[in-house]
């Protein structure tokens, strides 16, 4: 079921319905704390480069 | 409302804005917490100037088991940013005139497969809640109308909301131009003041 959030309560758009929402969400992939654990740390550890990553390289200002 | 941060509700803080340091411990983390794209370069990026601050804080965002938010459009930031990579470790300053230039797409496309294979585990590491374009394209454009905060800003902090997050994890002052009772925001030390007095009065 889709839900687009268009409308505003006190000027703050609602959020999305639960329906949508659980439709989003990805649980874990890996199956223990650990292994998660493990995964993270690969995801952010020894990744080098030559530059500076500034934000327009990703289409910031 | 409790605010995340632990302090005074959002909105009526005067010199907080809204506007919380991530380097602080006593910082209270929301569930769900949002992500953007700022944050996500400094953690993943061992070379990054903020990857001592922003490591750390998404450990302890995993170690909170909370939830995490992102707009889909992360991904695809994170695979131009590897392509920008590449062209600015050939052409330093002159990256932006060889964009079409071929001789770095080989080591664009091996840092893209590093960048999304390292963005996978990231991700699927935590429970991820990635909102998509169509689910806030409205809402988007409004925040840029009402607040004059940039498209891909307004992406990400739309993303937030409709998700119920009360709180968007960034190193861009650009998400200070919405109001504080609209979005709190977590940023490093360095930003405080910056964010704090781009916020609406």
């Amino acid at each position: 079921m889709r839900s687009v959030a268009t409308k505003q309560t006190n000027g703050r758009p609602e959020r999305l319905s639960p329906e949508r929402l659980a439709e989003l969400t990805h649980p874990p992939v890996y199956k223990t704390l650990e292994e998660r654990r493990a995964a993270l740390k690969q995801a952010t550890e020894g990744f080098r480069v030559k530059v500076r990553v500034t934000p327009d390289m990703y289409g910031r200002r | 409302m409790t605010h995340p941060g632990g302090r005074r509700s959002a909105g009526r803080s005067p010199i907080g804005r809204g506007v919380f340091a991530i380097e602080e411990e006593e910082l209270l983390l929301p569930d769900p917490i949002a992500l953007d794209t700022s944050f996500v370069v400094e953690a993943l990026i061992a070379t990054q100037p903020l990857h001592a601050v922003c490591n750390p804080f998404l450990m302890r965002i995993f170690e909170s088991g909370i939830s995490v938010v992102t707009s889909e459009l992360l991904r695809v930031e994170l695979a131009e940013a590897a392509f920008a990579i590449a062209l600015k470790e050939r052409w330093a300053g002159q990256w932006r005139r060889h964009r079409t230039d071929g001789r770095s797409r080989p080591r664009a496309g091996r840092l893209l497969d590093h960048t999304l294979m390292r963005y996978d585990k990231m991700f699927g590491s935590l429970t991820h809640i990635s909102i998509t374009l169509g689910d806030i394209a409205t809402i988007a454009t409004t925040f840029m109308t009402n607040y004059g905060i940039a498209s891909y800003d307004a992406a990400h902090a739309a993303s937030a909301i409709v998700a119920g997050a009360e709180a968007i994890v960034t190193t861009d002052t650009g998400f200070a131009l919405l109001p504080s009772s609209l979005l709190p925001i977590y940023t490093d030390r360095s930003r405080l003041a910056s964010c704090r007095s781009k916020r609406p009065r």
